[in-house]
């Protein structure tokens, strides 16, 4: 078997857990909202770091899987 | 780009759709230029798409932003027109929520303009990225002006308008970053001691061992990271819309029949359109992170929690 043939599936892998890492954060946040509705402001202003940082990493692996396959 | 590429050189469509797409959202290539210059210094000085869209960009960032604003200024704030009101709501925020909070209250004046200049010169590259100019241009020329195949206008059509889904120019922007981390640190703590706050103090010599690679490596990290960041979430969008417009002339082709290539098109056009909106959110949303992270980065080397 071709071994490009297993790249999509580390893509598919990496997908899962960025949009498990991104599911936690926004159910956080709107947990933590739904409890202090006055904290709105604050609580978006830390989760949204974290959040850009974890999208980050899912799109590095993307642009090497990418890679990968035309290299 | 799509009209531009219709010479099929006996090849099949599936062998053509994917160097189409890597066509689109790459730059021109060097043996095409826009404006050819000869070498200086042995380095290549031609002017090639992306080039030309960061002259565009810059000649569009100044008539929109910083014209108005030299001339509200220089009115002592007296004559406001809607366009400097909205340009000003834009200011605020940067400074209030993006630079205020990381930088600190001392450093507000000394580091905004900076993340003013990321914010709008990323936010306006990014959306004339999703303006079809050149796409334009070249069905104009296929079905009315009919130009040769080497005369400007085609050469223009080499390569996609997005320039910073290029990463050289994202690896530049994030030079600025890099070097702005250095200066913010050196500015409030001076050369030497800007340096020992890389990592704690007062930690038990073997722990340095493994600290002060990790930290160096983290310096050059940081920048990588947004260069990947910007370029990838730029040209991502574009190929999801490319990908799917090509399912008409794939599976249109596989079943060799036009009609269900034209039917598929009734389910991809609607779904590349919806990746069309959601690529506007990502404009805005990529030239906010890029000025987020950079302001995080520059207020960590200011504010240095250990």
């Amino acid at each position: 078997m071709d071994a490009t043939l297993l790249v999509p599936i580390g893509l598919g892998i990496t997908v899962i857990g960025a949009a498990l890492g991104i599911s936690k954060f926004a159910a956080a946040a709107a947990e933590a909202i739904a409890r202090q509705p006055e904290a709105a402001d604050k609580i978006s202003g830390v989760v949204q770091l974290p959040l850009f940082l974890l999208e980050g990493v899912a799109i590095l692996a993307e642009v090497f899987i990418f890679l990968m396959l035309i290299l | 780009m799509v009209a531009a590429n219709t010479s099929n050189n006996g090849q099949s469509v599936l062998e053509q759709v994917g160097p189409n797409i890597i066509h689109h959202v790459s730059n021109s290539s060097k043996e095409h230029p826009i404006i050819k210059i000869p070498e200086l210094f042995g380095i290549d000085f031609s002017v090639t798409k992306h080039v030309l869209m960061l002259w565009i960009v810059a000649i569009i960032v100044s008539f929109v932003i910083i014209f108005p604003l030299r001339k509200y200024l220089s009115s002592n704030g007296k004559v406001k027109s809607k366009w400097v009101t909205l340009i000003e709501y834009i200011v605020e925020f940067v400074k209030d929520s993006i630079s205020r909070p990381n930088v600190g209250q001392n450093w507000v004046m000394t580091w905004t303009p900076l993340f003013l200049t990321f914010f709008f010169f990323i936010l306006f590259a990014n959306g004339i990225g999703m303006v079809p100019i050149f796409d334009t241009i070249g069905l104009l020329d296929r079905f009315i002006f009919k130009t040769d195949s080497h005369s400007t206008i085609n050469n223009m059509l080499h390569g996609g308008v997005t320039a910073t889904g290029n990463f050289n120019v994202t690896a530049g922007l994030a030079t600025v970053t890099f070097f702005s981390i250095i200066i913010a640190g050196v500015k409030k703590y001076g050369f030497i001691k800007h340096w020992k706050n890389l990592v704690p103090h007062g930690l038990a010599w073997p722990v340095y061992i493994i600290l002060i690679p990790i930290e160096v490596m983290g310096l050059f990290v940081k920048p990588f990271a947004l260069t990947m960041r910007l370029a990838a979430n730029m040209t991502g969008g574009h190929i999801a819309i490319l990908a799917l417009l090509s399912l008409m002339a794939i599976i249109g082709e596989m079943f060799s029949s036009a009609a269900i290539g034209i039917g598929v098109g009734f389910i991809s056009v609607p779904m590349a359109a919806a990746i069309y909106g959601l690529e506007i959110i990502v404009v805005l949303v990529q030239a906010y992170v890029f000025t987020l992270l950079t302001a995080v980065f520059v207020g960590m080397a200011i504010n240095v929690h250990h």
